[in-house]
């Protein structure tokens, strides 16, 4: 069985096989091409048009059959002549050189595009058809010569707009150098039948350079990123594939290796780092197995596309697809269930405060203390003994997890009495007033007073087993007029309403800073 | 070569001719015109006739008439204007004194 197409030739209906038709096709545009060149074109093509169309009728007539077969065809061209043929005519008339390529192709290369193996507008192809090297060769040239501030690529351009395409069988093969005559054309006509017939997907490819004789420079464009997207972005897309596919691998042993560190495999402390400390312990595996699945699944899944569209394997088993996707939903309805009941934690606000006594004196020395005050139940728990150390121990905040954010503030403000004092504000948030209050009832913070040394702790501490819930501590000292301050230069990130930098005093910058209470506010010693 | 591009002159010019006196005889189709110069074994491939054609009838030694034909489209059927029949005669004491040369040539060698 074969396919059969219609055609008008010379004012006649004529059924015609397909390949029959490709190559009368070419046949002819080769014939227009080349009698082109005279202003008789249109008639000399239709008289020959005619008398072909007369020839299939009498085939048809005399052979008794329907339709004209490659062999017809075949006998017609062999009876009009190739254009060569034409040319030994019409030598003498046009002894100029013909500027049409197809003319001059008597086995001499001409250089032409190569669109049928083109990666983009078949530069590369052309050029290694012209200098007889290994297209590869040149294409890894041109991919390198594109980096080399980008040269190769408007060298390509260039090229791509001064070579012109080869269109007519007659240019390709002699883009090739292969001799433009009936024999040469015979085969190269044979060979891409052989083409044709191995992927018959191509042909819509092979014809369209036909179809369309001329296009324009945008809508050449188009096709050519299309044979881009098709050739070379393949390869792209597989190299993206693999580079994926080894990224998505990675997050995915190192979100495995996390969720196993949550789950406290090797250490249970991590819980009390900030922002995982915001999690409730009643639930905390099951949000974080929940989260794990919400990342690994789509992880998983981009895994296994990579894999396909890298190595062209199978697709995976629908119904484990369909699996992993219910899987994802409700490991992703279990995680925002969960962040919902967690956000409702931060519904309440609650605040108490409560004052400590502060001992007069004349000059106050502010500073920072790093080191932390246990609690008889903390010094239990760190199987500490009261004599050892006396109370005190130091803790290196400054290279431990980051516990919470900023939580302590300290404000400086002129007394009203004679007195000074200091007011601790304690402030949580929680799903009601009372859990609001029993989180800031539950914070540690340490102020210590030795003489005219104060000393804040940079940090509030959580008691054991009390989550995040944006506890706070907000401090108010409060000193008469005239009482001096040499305050830490570390106090400044947790001072409020007041810069230790404002003072315009260079040289003391590692020195505390000194203030004094004034009736306005603190002022800087040095402005007085 | 050079036998081979005599022969391309010659037959060219002679096919010129040969077409004029075909079409001489009286009012005739482009593909008779092909059969009669296939049986005098002048014409290689058909395909070359129409270009010859044309540039005759540009020349205005020929003209056309479009004929209804049985079972088909129009067809072209040449005749010779005044000026081709005139040229025809020229060719004609041409071909005169061709043969002429060519007899007297190939005597000449023969003697």
């Amino acid at each position: 069985m074969k396919k059969t197409l219609n055609i008008n030739i010379g004012n006649s209906i004529i059924h015609i096989e397909e390949d029959a038709c490709e190559l009368l096709n070419t046949y002819l545009i080769e014939v227009k091409q080349h009698f082109g060149k005279s202003a008789d074109d249109f008639e000399i093509v239709s008289d020959i048009e005619n008398r072909i169309a007369e020839m299939f009728s009498e085939m048809l007539h005399t052979q008794q059959k329907q339709v004209i077969e490659l062999a017809d065809v075949q006998v017609v061209i062999e009876l009009m002549g190739s254009v060569k043929d034409f040319e030994n005519e019409s030598a003498e008339e046009e002894p100029e050189p013909y500027r049409n390529a197809h003319s001059s192709g008597f086995g001499e290369r001409k250089i032409f595009r190569d669109t049928e193996e083109a990666m983009a507008a078949g530069v590369c192809a052309g050029l290694s058809h012209y200098l007889r090297m290994d297209v590869s060769i040149l294409r890894i040239i041109a991919v390198m010569t594109v980096f080399l501030g980008g040269s190769g690529l408007i060298a390509y351009l260039i090229l791509w707009v001064s070579i012109p395409r080869a269109v007519t069988r007659a240019e390709k093969m002699a883009m090739k150098g292969e001799a433009f005559n009936l024999q040469g054309f015979k085969r190269n006509f044979e060979e891409e039948m052989s083409n044709l017939k191995d992927s018959f997907r191509n042909a819509g490819d092979h014809m369209r350079p036909f179809v369309k004789e001329s296009g324009t420079f945008v809508t050449e464009f188009a096709e050519v990123l299309g044979t881009f997207i098709r050739t070379a972005g393949k390869t792209i897309l597989k190299f993206i594939a693999i580079v994926i596919m080894i990224s998505a691998s990675m997050a995915l042993i190192s979100a495995l290796i996390s969720v196993a560190a949550l789950l406290g495999f090797w250490d249970s402390s991590t819980t009390e780092i900030f922002p995982l400390n915001i999690v409730d312990k009643a639930y905390f595996s099951t949000f974080v197995i929940a989260a794990l699945f919400v990342v690994i699944i789509p992880l998983f899944s981009l895994i296994l596309l990579s894999i396909r569209v890298a190595f062209n394997s199978r697709s995976i088993n629908k119904m484990f697809s369909y699996a992993l996707l219910l899987l994802w939903i409700c490991a992703l309805s279990v995680a925002i269930f969960y962040t919902a009941k967690i956000s409702t934690e931060f519904k309440e606000d609650a605040e108490f405060t409560q004052n400590v006594p502060v001992k007069a004196y004349p000059l106050y020395t502010l500073s920072i203390d790093r080191s932390r005050f246990f609690s008889r139940e903390d010094s239990l728990r760190y199987q500490l003994s009261a004599k050892e150390y006396t109370g005190r121990i130091i803790q290196d905040d400054k290279s431990g997890p980051f516990k919470a954010p900023r939580n302590v503030s300290i404000r400086i403000e002129k007394s009203e009495g004679t007195l000074p004092s200091l007011t601790e504000s304690y402030s949580s948030q929680g799903i009601n007033f009372e859990t609001a209050l029993y989180h800031a009832k539950n914070i540690h913070y340490d102020f210590t007073q030795k003489d005219s040394v104060l000393k804040f702790s940079p940090q509030l501490h959580l008691m054991k087993n009390v989550n995040w819930r944006n506890q706070q501590v907000k401090l108010v000292l409060r000193v008469p007029v005239g009482v001096k301050l040499n305050i830490d230069r570390d106090l400044d990130r947790y001072l409020q309403g007041y810069s230790l930098w404002d003072c315009g005093d260079e040289e003391h910058r590692e020195e505390p800073y000194q203030a004094i209470m004034t009736a306005e506010g603190l002022k800087c010693v040095f402005d007085q | 070569m050079i036998a081979e591009n005599t022969q391309t002159q010659m037959r060219k010019g002679i096919l010129e001719y040969c077409v004029l006196l075909i079409i001489s005889r009286g009012e005739i189709y482009a593909s008779d015109i092909i059969a009669e110069l296939k049986s005098a074994k002048l014409l290689v491939v058909e395909g070359t006739l129409y270009p010859l054609l044309t540039r005759l009838k540009n020349n205005g030694l020929l003209n056309y008439n479009w004929v209804e034909s049985t079972g088909g489209p129009p067809r072209k059927y040449y005749t010779l204007t005044p000026e081709g029949v005139s040229i025809l005669s020229q060719l004609d004491g041409t071909w005169q004194e061709l043969s002429f040369a060519i007899a007297q040539s190939k005597e000449s060698k023969k003697n």
